[in-house]
């Protein structure tokens, strides 16, 4: 009885013991085996691996692309115009033993706080260095400086046994107390627009006016010569037919001509005539033998 | 940050492994011929229990009940060895829904991809992950919170409002839970990156206007790209640009302009209505001129022919009887002249003819007559 307890508790011990040898690394993970805090092995491969039991200790470490946010910083690039930059860098625990010994017991945390302090530096000196301006990081440019950034930032923190993927700028705005500015002067210019349009807009209506009014001038002046040519006609013709008319007896046109234009020149109340009763017209005035 | 948390099902079975694996050689024990041991081993974790449970009491209560209940012992242990196997079975089945697919981890490595339906994943070798794979995952970007007010600077220095939406889903599940740590946030931070970065090429104006499907476009393909750098088996499915207008404090301005723009367009329009007018006006007096000059010259031809044949007509007439015809149309005219008008008449043929007389008429009194006559004064 006792010694099936014994048995039992022996059993248990050495599961306890099996159990506590064998460890799993995840796929996603990376473990370190500690013996008393020294480091004596790295198992990067996932699957099933032996330790001592008690004595060595398994700190596990993640294996994927972590992430970082910078918080937002203020970089002045050569031209001294200040620009409010914050990024993301993805990066992943390249060399365990590294890592381990530069961040020690602090892990990820630590790391994250080295790495800023790595990164911060970095973009303020690939932004701020010369003829990088602010036209630059607002450009295609961007992509180049992203990846100048990445690689700075990748060699520096190779001794803390991270390997940084990639540094990618997020924002890059203007600082606060510079939007107001930008704000005023982008009104400015839609002020500068609108502005344009109306005087564009008047222009044309003005010169279409002109125009109109142009060609006004130009069909009614056209309409008169026009006008002027037909009557010219009309008294060329007025006149050769009174030529044909008259030309067969001058000498008797004249004397109708004239007998009608006395009266017509002469008719009216307006006219006084003093005349001697010796006209041809008269002959009969005073006998009836003529004179 | 989640150094350890991705290591969760695994750090902490390492406890629980101590209490079930002694059940895990018992299956399989059910499954081989070794049942005395199974029995003994049965009994040893009874007794085990009510050590731990009882203390020493437990030791004699057990002792008995091996002696007394041998036969009872066994067909519970058959109930447990069953219990087990469900249990078993229980955690190590499991299905994935059509949308989804699981990754399978054997001993911590990647082994397979468990597409829907029932799958099987023995317990505790077998590990798995159930990802909805198919389903479309969306991250509203530059909606505010998180310092992400959606703001983004232009390449000319102008200030845009962009809120977009990233719809994506994971075409490869293995590398989705094996690379990235964070996927919802790199994919957020990614877009936002990506989205900047085509907004800090491009000026204000076409942004606003014609280039949005374009923008819209190149970020996706930036972000795909990206994202498979990281090979994090995510897929973009498409990229929704909401917004892409002027920021608020501003916008006002932009509104102003395009009143402006259709000001210009009333102006043209209406300096158009005029120019119809006038121009129509114009015409339309252009052939009243014409029309008048015709009519002129119909009046003035009428006239001339009218009057050249009258004067034919008197003529034909007057060649016929000259003397005669003269004579009549010389009175006929004068008959007519000083039948209507004012005349004196002196018959000075007496004395040294009208010369001398006329000084002395009074003419003046004469014409004065004649003025008021006529109803003119002066």
């Amino acid at each position: 009885m006792s010694k099936s307890l014994l048995i039992s508790v022996f059993a248990g011990g050495l599961i306890l013991i099996l159990l506590s040898s064998v460890f799993i690394i995840d796929e996603r993970q990376k473990g370190l085996v500690l013996q008393f805090g020294q480091i004596k092995a790295v198992k990067e491969d996932p699957g099933l691996a032996f330790k001592i039991p008690f004595i060595q200790e398994i700190v596990r470490y993640d294996d994927r692309i972590l992430s970082l946010d910078t918080v937002p910083t203020e970089v002045t690039p050569s031209d001294d115009r200040r620009l409010v930059v914050d990024a993301f860098a993805r990066y992943r625990i390249l060399d365990v033993v590294q890592f381990r010994q530069a961040v020690g017991v602090g892990g990820l945390r630590t790391a994250e706080d080295r790495l800023e302090s790595i990164l911060n530096p970095v973009i303020r000196e690939v932004l701020g260095s010369e003829g990088v301006t602010s036209n630059t990081i607002l450009s295609a440019d961007r992509a180049e400086l992203m990846s100048r950034i990445t690689e700075q930032a990748r060699r520096k923190a190779l001794p803390l046994g991270l390997e940084v993927i990639d540094v990618r700028l997020k924002q890059t705005n203007l600082p606060e107390q510079n939007l107001d500015a930008t704000f005023s002067r982008m009104r400015a210019e839609r002020d500068r627009e609108a502005a344009d349009e109306i005087a564009r807009g008047k222009e044309a209506a003005q010169r279409l006016r002109a125009q109109a009014d142009r060609t006004v001038v130009e069909l009614v002046s056209e309409a008169t010569k026009q006008s002027e040519i037909v009557r010219g006609e009309a008294d060329a013709q007025r006149n050769a037919i009174f030529a044909k008319a008259y030309g067969v007896d001058p000498e008797f046109f004249e004397f109708y001509r004239s007998i009608n234009a006395y009266g017509t020149a002469l008719s009216g109340d307006s006219t006084t005539m003093v005349v001697r009763p010796d006209s041809e017209f008269f002959n009969y005035l005073k006998s009836d033998s003529g004179s | 940050m989640a150094g350890n948390n991705g290591g969760g099902p695994w750090g902490g079975s390492d406890n629980s492994d101590d209490g079930q694996k002694t059940n895990e050689p018992v299956g399989s024990g059910v499954g081989g011929q070794k049942i005395p041991e199974i029995e003994d081993i049965v009994k040893k974790g009874q007794e085990q229990l009510r050590v731990l449970m009882g203390g020493k009491s437990g030791k004699t209560g057990g002792s008995g009940g091996q002696n007394g209940s041998g036969g009872i012992s066994k067909g519970s242990l058959g109930l447990v060895a069953l219990g087990a196997v469900a249990l078993w079975l229980f955690t190590s089945l499991y299905s994935v829904k059509p949308e989804e697919q699981s990754v399978e981890l054997f001993l911590g490595e990647f082994s397979s991809i468990g597409n829907p339906g029932l799958n099987f994943a023995p317990w505790p070798f077998v590990s798995k992950e159930v990802i909805p794979v198919t389903r479309e995952q969306t991250e509203d970007i530059g909606l505010g919170g998180r310092g992400d007010s959606g703001l983004m600077l232009t390449t000319d220095e102008n200030i845009v409002d962009i809120d977009f939406q990233v719809v994506w889903n994971i075409n490869d599940p293995a590398k989705f839970l094996f690379n990235l740590a964070e996927p919802r946030s790199t994919i957020r931070a990614v877009s936002e990156s990506a989205m900047r970065e085509v907004i800090a090429r491009s000026e204000l104006a076409p942004i606003l206007n014609r280039d949005r499907q374009i923008i819209a476009d190149t970020a996706q393909l930036l972000i795909q790209e990206t994202m498979n750098e990281y090979d994090s088996g995510v897929n973009i499915v498409r990229l929704n640009l909401d917004k892409a207008d002027p920021p608020l404090e501003v916008i006002d301005s932009f509104r102003e302009v395009q009143a402006a723009e259709q000001e210009r367009d009333k102006l043209e329009r209406q300096a158009d209505a005029y120019a119809y007018t006038v121009l129509a006006g114009a015409r339309g007096q252009a052939s009243m001129l014409l029309e008048q000059a015709e009519g002129y010259r119909a009046m003035v031809v009428n006239g001339a022919e009218g009057e050249a044949s009258r004067f034919s007509a008197v003529l034909a007439e007057y060649t016929k009887a000259p003397e005669v015809t003269r004579k009549r149309l010389y009175i006929e005219a004068m008959e007519g002249i000083y039948g209507s008008m004012n005349k004196i008449i002196v018959d000075d043929t007496g004395g040294g003819g009208a010369s001398n007389i006329v000084p002395y008429l009074p003419l003046n009194e004469l014409m004065n007559k004649s003025n008021n006559k006529s109803g003119e004064s002066n």
